[in-house]
Formats: C-alpha cells, sequence, structure tokens
C-alpha cells in the first residue's frame, strides 16, 4: 500500500507541468468565454439602444435576457473542456509508452521496484482518475468566479441568474460532466475508470506481444465492451425487454466491476510473466 | 547463487537462445561473451523478469524471481533508466523511497568518486557521466548481485578506468556480478568466470585464473579459439 501510494505520487508529480498547463488553460480559456460573449451581448444593447433609439424593452423582447447558459455554449468554454478531456485520453497512452520510448527507458526500474507490478499498474490508474476529478473540481470552482463575473458585466435588468445546477441541466455536455445524482456520478466516472483499465489492459498487450499485441488489444477491448454492454446489446438484437431500468442499471454495475476485475487480473499476468522491455 | 537452467527464448521466428545453463556466484564476477545478437543482454533481462522465457527456469538463491529478489539483485543496463527530466538528487531520493536497501553512506561514496554533483539534470550529463550514475544507483543498494550490461558502451577511456576500479573496490566486494561486455581487455583481469555464448548455448564456461594458470591462456585467447576456429 505504502509502495503503491508513492508510485501515485510519483506519477501524479510527473504530470504536474502538463496539468498545470491544462489549469491555466482551463482558466483563461474560460474566463474569455465570459468577457467575449458579455461584450458581445452589451454591444448589440447599446447599438440597439444607443444607436437604433430603441427601447430598453424593445431589446429585450428581440434578444431575451442574457443567462449564463449562453457563456457555457461559447466556443472558447467548449474549447477548454475538450482540450482537457483530449489531453487526458492522450495521457492515458502516454503514461506508459514514455517509460519505453522516452530518451530513457523508465520501464526497467519501475517493472524491478521491490513492490508488486500491479501497483504500477494501479497506481498510473488512479492518477489519470484522480486528474480527472481534478478538473471537475476546477470547474466548479470557476463556476461561481465566472458568474460573478457575468453579474459584474451584464445588469441586473438584462440578465437571468441561473443556478448552478439549472446551468448544467441546460447545457449537453455539462450534463454528461455533472450528472445529477451521486449514484449517477459514480456510476459514470465508475464507467470511466473501468474503461482506463481496460484500455491499460490493451497497451499491455502491445508492450507484450507487440505487433500481434495490437490485435490481441483491440480484441480484448471488444470483449470488454461486448461483456459490459451485453444486456444491452441482447435486447437490442432480440427486440424484447428482459429487464425494468433498475435491473439493467444494477446488472451494469456488475458487468462493469467484472470487466474491471478482469482487466486487472490479466494485467497483473502480463506484467509478471509476458512484459517486454 | 544466481542459477539459470536450460533457458530458451524466440524472437519472432528466430531462436536466440537455445538452451542456455550457467551459474554465477555471490562474490565472483561472471562475464558474458559473444558476438552480437548472441543474446547477452536478454539473458540479463530474463533474470531480471523483464522478458519471458521459455524452457527452462533462472533461480536466484533457490527462488524465482519475486518483487523481494529485487532488493537483492540489481540492473544496471547500457542506458539510463530514470527520467531524464530528473536531477541526480532526485534519481537518489526515489531510490531511497523504494528499495529498504538503499544505502545513502555508499550513495554519497560513489558521488564523490566518480566526481558528480547531485544537483545536475540527467538530460544534460555526458553518456560516461549517465554510465557512472546508472553505476551508483545500482551500487548503492545492499544486493548480492548486480547485473550490468556493457558499462562501458560508448565512453572515453577514463570513464572506462574510473568504473574498472570500482570493481576491485569494496564497492563489489562479496557480491555476485554478471557482466556483458565487448571491451573484454579491459575488465579481463578482474574476471572470475567467463561464459561463452554462441548460436544460442553456452559454448564454454571456465574459471579465468585456472585456464590462465592451468594453460597459459588469456580470456580473448580461449574467445578466439571459440569464435575463429
Amino acid at each position: 500500500m505504502n509502495k503503491y501510494l508513492k508510485l501515485l505520487n510519483f506519477e501524479l508529480n510527473r504530470f504536474f507541468k502538463i496539468y498545470l498547463v491544462l489549469i491555466v488553460l482551463t482558466v483563461v480559456l474560460q474566463m474569455t468565454a465570459v468577457i467575449v460573449e458579455c461584450r458581445q451581448y452589451l454591444k448589440q444593447a447599446n447599438e440597439m439602444i444607443y444607436g437604433m433609439n430603441a427601447s430598453k424593452e424593445q431589446f429585450l423582447a428581440d434578444y431575451g435576457q442574457m443567462s449564463f447558459v449562453h457563456i457555457v455554449t461559447n466556443g472558447w468554454f467548449m474549447w477548454s473542456i475538450a482540450i482537457c478531456a483530449v489531453t487526458l485520453i492522450i495521457y492515458v497512452f502516454f503514461i506508459w509508452y514514455r517509460d519505453w520510448f522516452a530518451r530513457n527507458t523508465f520501464a526497467y526500474r519501475l517493472l524491478t521496484l521491490p513492490t508488486d507490478r500491479i501497483n504500477v499498474y494501479l497506481a498510473k490508474a488512479t492518477a489519470i482518475f484522480l486528474m480527472v476529478l481534478g478538473l471537475i473540481s476546477l470547474q466548479l470552482i470557476l463556476f461561481p468566479v465566472e458568474q460573478g463575473i457575468f453579474r459584474a458585466m451584464i445588469p441586473d435588468d438584462f440578465r437571468q441568474d441561473l443556478s448552478t445546477a439549472d446551468i448544467i441541466t441546460f447545457s449537453k455536455y455539462l450534463t454528461v460532466l455533472f450528472p445529477g445524482t451521486l449514484i449517477e456520478f459514480v456510476a459514470r466516472y465508475g464507467a470511466g475508470l473501468m474503461v482506463v483499465l481496460v484500455l491499460f489492459t490493451a497497451i499491455l498487450f502491445e508492450r507484450c506481444y507487440r505487433f500481434r499485441g495490437i490485435f490481441f488489444g483491440a480484441g480484448y477491448c471488444a470483449l470488454a465492451a461486448g461483456i459490459f454492454l451485453s444486456p444491452i446489446l441482447i435486447e437490442m438484437f432480440t427486440e424484447k425487454v428482459y429487464l425494468y431500468p433498475i435491473e439493467r442499471f444494477f446488472a451494469e454495475v456488475a458487468l462493469g466491476l467484472f470487466v474491471s476485475g478482469m482487466s486487472i487480473f490479466i494485467s497483473r499476468f502480463l506484467l509478471n510473466y509476458k512484459i517486454r522491455v | 547463487m544466481i542459477e539459470v537452467k536450460n533457458i530458451k527464448k524466440k524472437f519472432g521466428r528466430k531462436q536466440v537462445l537455445k538452451g542456455v545453463s550457467f551459474t554465477a556466484k555471490k562474490g565472483e564476477i561472471t562475464c558474458l561473451i559473444g558476438v552480437n545478437g548472441v543474446g547477452k543482454t536478454t539473458i540479463l533481462k530474463a533474470i531480471m523478469g523483464l522478458t519471458p522465457y521459455y524452457g527452462g527456469e533462472i533461480l536466484i538463491n533457490g527462488k524465482r524471481i519475486n518483487k523481494t529478489a529485487y532488493e537483492k539483485i540489481t540492473f544496471i543496463p547500457d542506458a539510463f533508466i530514470m527520467p531524464s527530466s530528473m536531477k541526480i538528487s532526485e534519481a537518489m531520493a526515489f531510490m531511497k523511497d523504494f528499495y529498504a536497501g538503499w544505502n545513502e553512506e555508499r550513495a554519497r561514496e560513489l558521488l564523490e568518486f566518480f566526481r558528480l554533483r547531485e544537483e545536475d539534470r540527467i538530460a544534460n550529463l555526458s553518456k560516461g557521466n549517465v554510465a557512472k550514475v546508472n553505476l551508483l544507483l545500482g551500487l548503492a543498494l545492499d544486493a548480492d548481485f548486480v547485473l550490468m550490461d556493457e558499462p562501458f558502451s560508448g565512453i572515453d577511456i577514463f570513464t572506462r578506468e574510473q568504473i574498472a576500479e570500482v570493481f576491485t573496490s569494496h564497492l563489489i566486494e562479496d557480491r555476485g556480478v554478471i557482466i556483458t561486455t565487448h571491451e573484454i581487455n579491459d575488465i579481463e583481469h578482474l574476471i572470475d568466470k567467463a561464459v561463452l555464448l554462441d548460436e544460442g548455448v553456452v559454448v564454454k564456461e571456465f574459471a579465468v585464473e585456472e585456464i590462465r594458470e592451468r594453460e597459459g591462456k588469456s580470456v580473448v585467447d580461449v574467445m578466439r579459439e571459440v569464435y575463429r576456429p
């Protein structure tokens, strides 16, 4: 456990600089989104009210009040989330391959540490998971700050104040990132962790069997997806509904745990007996 | 004792190791000799559990390699194995963190012996200094066995001399060393046992001192007999 935590700390430190860049980028892009969107709205209001002598009521009838939903659907805002997501997806692969292909082959050291090799795998997976949760937390911290700027820039009459929960509900992609209930949150992020574990196992297949391993890895991903989605796939192909939604949910939870366990078990075997450096 | 018993290894269709067997004892320096591609590095990796093999088995003090064995056996490959962004001090701290057998006093001694500065970043070191840091990190562990892969490869003569000096010092004393090298002349006088490999098998295994005294031959003489009959 102690060595696992040390490895986790080491992995987090290794990603720290990139992570810091992601945090700064997220803050800058989202602040830009708030300012750009607010200024655009105010420009429209000024042009109509002062340039075309329209009344405030006329402007509001034409354009409506501005809400924070305008901001979260702004390109700058969505780019910030997309960049973080893509970076983390790339990092899922990079976290392994840099230990083999960087200037120095750190895999030699990692795999000869006096600890179970599976700890290396688990530390890497946990690091990815914590980084995702960290960015989600950052977003939750940023929301009130951005809303404060939004309130400061847009006068009361022109503004529709929404709670953070409402903003999330109105935005499709934020609903994915911030599920409405704790159970949904655990299930969604648990599924995310399962995907990371499956991908890690596929990467290990490639690292063990090289070219052939790519096919083994792809096959393993397909098998894992098939097992996890089997309740839905069976109903889809037979065009019959066998399970109530709550039953399907629990079946998915059980299958998710099974796929995660299977990935850890196979990875442990590959790391101990088949890995090549 | 390290016992390599009849191990076999294929790369694709090529059979690199066709049943290699030898032993390496504590307190002895064993040198694996063979032409490029004969499988010397592969054998070291197999001992460390860094590449799979089939057929036989490798035992370290009578047991197969496991997590506790990594406190007793250390591998010094010809490439540096810590992230290049690290400083020497950070690499030392990493080793101290993970290995119970890390000997800080010996690490300091080696740092001084090799005239390395802990604040230097590994990325900025010359090949010779990287080899020295590699040795430092490996030898500062209280390990019974040290595996060295081409420690003299691509480094200048002065660094080679300095590294060779380590072999005669108390830093190696009582440990079992398995070394692979092409620069046999540099360490011929240091090695206790030579294992000559060819075509995937051990073609000759002999005690260097014994053959020198009995037949008046050097390791290079024996190599000529084996590889250029």
